[in-house]
């Protein structure tokens, strides 16, 4: 029988490869930056799990309020970008894209 | 426990749905549904205050940004169209998340059961924690703050100053 | 007096930020330069008056702590030493000239860049200056902020392009970064330096082998933000698309201080794991070969000079895999040879971005006539780059090689020795398609640089040739502390 922390290890593993598998193959814009958080929630799962695995759940949510706000930022700053460059466009694809090569 | 376990699984499957839904505004709502359920599991393992937080900023503050920016660009009938492709660019999702927790899993069963005991917590609350040792990071924290509204500002200007 | 210095390292740029944001709007707006200036000097002068400080007490450390009490038990607290203030001192080198090509080059409704090189600052100090690795993530994050929306800033195309890719890329690192921390802290139930030095990956648990699965995740993060090969592609497009002033800061100190120095610090802490050291002598050996094939065939003056940041990079990398105090100080000496030769390339491309109005290379020819003393600042700049003596660079690759050859590496060291010449090779292209050769009919009214982009250009190739020319003297200061 597997471990209750084990278990939610294994669920964190999951959606950090969601979330990444989003980052790279998804070629909406928004979408991108769903994954990215997606993959943070897979992040702080294990933070949580660290802290009560080492007996430091305080110390652990301490580094989740942290990273919270900087997610809400990061999601700002995403969603900024892609629908300034849905102005641009007028699609969100990363097809667009192409300007930078080399 | 089973609750921690019940929540964690509706989280992963509320988070891969946001992830292969087709229509830009459902994967922004299976989001918030995977934050929600992750509050509850901080909830059940004892971290209420990044509980609160978690179910208030993230499945809140988040999903509201996100619809914003949809509703920004388009309405979510077009993502119907096929322009982003993500069924087809999805199609091998299923057997990477399907491979890779099976390989944990058996990884799990070699280990005999995968250790990762919980301890016994130590007393302190988390406010002490942030407010008496960890200042360094509520510095960051008024860094990322105020980059954040710098952020704002630049990125979401009216077209027409630019000028 | 050191603890003015130290606590104006968080507390000045948050001052600047907010002394700016509450003025009259107008008056801020046509003065934005000169607040950015006030903050790069105070970095500038508060980072010498700290070097010379800790030097004279022979290299101890600082500690302190802002409104907090560091004494109790678990506690963070800033630290300042010797390498962290000469890190600081680059800060403020880089910053300033950033501030001399942003006069000329960022109009006065691109204000934001004042709040946003503060908050910079303020994230790449943090980095520096704490103590524990998570709030070392924590100001990494808010160094990679700013920097997206410092490229984003003008929103073109490119712009936008370019800082999203840096977007995903970065965040991507983040998340690497935060799951190694996360098992790191199952083990430990602390992220402070001085708690996690000395762990090894031995033992029967799941919590001991993670930890080795976190230093895997670790160099990865810190690669993608160092723009090492193979986690090079956010590099040229966020080098190439922002204004040049923002270059100069992404490649003359951001890649330096939220990659490298993370690197450099996971080295530290886990002295005990040598297979790392392996990784990253391979990481820069190839870093330095294909950062330059890679470069020799770019048709975009940043974009070359981009290419070349990754190779450069390669050598610090190879610098740190030597483990020893010497290879330190040589990828510290390199840091600083490549802020400056790197900045003055930069200075010059936007010398002529702003002159000749293009920075394709097919475009561009002859401009020497036009042009001489940017000609003559970057021939300098590329002398250094190729190591030639007596240029700032000659020194730092000359100590990156003899550090190679003492830890036994001599295979490495003949590598990067016979790399240098790739490097001479793409930047004499660079040259001869820039700067010699016949002069093209539409460029014959080009004038030369004025103002302060001269100006940076000029004090960086002074600099460039006096710290070369005074080499010998910090050696033999260096040793005299015992360091070489």
């Amino acid at each position: 029988m597997l471990s209750v922390g084990y278990m939610l290890l294994t669920v964190g593993v999951l959606m950090v490869l969601a979330g990444c598998w989003c980052m790279i193959r998804t070629l909406h814009m928004l979408k991108i930056t769903i994954g990215i958080e997606v993959a943070m929630k897979g992040v702080t799962l294990f933070l949580v799990l660290a802290g009560r695995v080492s007996g430091q759940l305080a110390l652990s949510q301490t580094f989740i309020l942290t990273i919270i706000v900087i997610e809400v930022v990061v999601a700002v700053v995403g969603t900024g970008m892609a629908v300034g460059l849905f102005r641009k466009y007028g699609s969100m694809s990363v097809r667009n894209l192409s300007r930078l090569k080399g | 426990m089973t609750l921690v376990l019940i929540f964690a699984g509706l989280e992963l499957t509320f988070g891969i749905y946001a992830v292969a839904s087709k229509s830009i505004l459902r994967s922004a709502i299976g989001l918030a549904l995977a934050s929600a359920m992750l509050s509850t599991v901080f909830y059940a393992l004892g971290a209420q205050l990044a509980s609160v937080f978690e179910l208030s900023v993230c499945s809140g503050l988040v999903t509201v940004i996100f619809i914003s920016g949809v509703s920004l660009s388009h309405s979510p009938k077009l993502d119907l169209q096929g322009e982003y492709r993500d069924r087809e660019r999805n199609r091998y999702l299923p057997a990477l998340l399907i491979g890779g927790g099976a390989v944990m899993l058996a990884l799990g069963f070699l280990l005999g059961g995968g250790g990762l005991e919980f301890a016994a917590d130590s007393a302190q609350s988390a406010q002490e924690v942030l407010w008496g040792s960890r200042q360094a990071e509520v510095w960051g924290q008024i860094a990322a703050i105020l980059c954040g509204g710098v952020a704002v500002t630049v990125l979401f200007r009216e077209e027409r100053r630019d000028r | 007096m050191l603890s003015v210095c130290a606590h104006g390292f968080i507390l000045a740029p948050i001052a600047v930020v907010l002394i700016y944001n509450l003025l009259g709007r107008d008056f801020a707006r046509r003065h934005f330069v000169w607040f950015a200036g006030a903050g790069t000097v105070w970095q500038l002068g508060s980072a010498f008056a700290a070097f010379a400080l800790l030097w004279r007490t022979g290299g101890g450390s600082y500690r302190f702590s802002i409104f907090w009490d560091m004494r109790a038990p678990g506690a963070a607290y800033f630290e300042l030493s010797t390498l962290k203030v000469f890190l600081l001192l680059m800060i403020g080198l880089v910053s300033l000239v950033s501030v001399l090509v942003a006069r000329q080059t960022i109009d006065a409704n691109r204000s934001s860049y004042a709040n946003l090189l503060m908050i910079l600052m303020l994230g790449m100090n943090g980095m520096l200056l704490v103590t524990d690795l998570f709030s070392l993530y924590v100001f990494m994050e808010v160094t990679g902020i700013c920097c997206f929306v410092m490229i984003a800033m003008f929103r073109s195309r490119a712009d936008l392009e370019g800082a999203f890719k840096y977007l995903v890329m970065s965040e991507m690192a983040s998340i690497f970064l935060l799951t190694g921390f996360a098992f790191l802290f199952m083990r430990t139930g602390s992220l402070r330096y001085e708690d996690l030095q000395g762990l090894t990956a031995t033992g029967g648990l799941l919590e001991d082998r993670l930890v080795g699965v976190a230093m895997v995740l670790l160099l990865s993060g810190f690669s993608i933000k160092t723009g090492a090969v193979p986690f090079h592609s956010w590099l040229p497009d966020a080098h190439q698309s922002a204004d040049t002033s923002v270059s100069v800061l992404l490649s003359g100190i951001v890649i330096k201080i939220a990659g490298v120095y993370g690197l450099m610090t996971v080295c530290r802490l886990f002295e005990g794991f040598s297979s790392m050291r392996t990784v990253l002598a391979v990481l820069g050996a190839v870093s330095i070969l294909a950062g330059a094939l890679l470069a020799a065939r770019q048709g975009h003056f940043k974009r070359v000079v981009a290419y070349s940041s990754v190779s450069q990079m390669g050598y610090i990398l190879l610098a740190l895999s030597t483990g020893t105090t010497l290879g330190l100080i040589g990828a510290l000496a390199h840091i600083l040879s490549h802020a400056v030769f790197k900045t003055t390339l930069f200075a010059n491309a936007a010398a002529l971005h702003e002159q000749a109005g293009t920075l394709e290379l097919d475009e561009m020819g002859g401009l020497e006539e036009r042009m001489p003393k940017t000609a003559l600042s970057s021939v300098i700049a590329f002398l250094s780059l190729a190591g030639i003596p007596p240029t700032l660079g000659f020194w730092s690759k000359l100590l990156i090689l003899l550090a190679l050859w003492q830890s036994g590496k001599q295979g490495l060291a003949a590598f990067a020795l016979l790399a240098s010449i790739f490097t001479s090779a793409y930047m004499l292209r660079l040259q001869k398609k820039a700067f010699f050769g016949h002069i093209r009919d539409s460029l014959t009214d080009v004038r030369e640089a004025t103002g302060t982009v001269l100006a940076a250009e000029l004090l960086l190739t002074a600099l460039t040739v006096l710290i070369g020319c005074a080499y010998p003297f910090i050696l033999s200061a260096l040793g005299a502390q015992g360091l070489l």
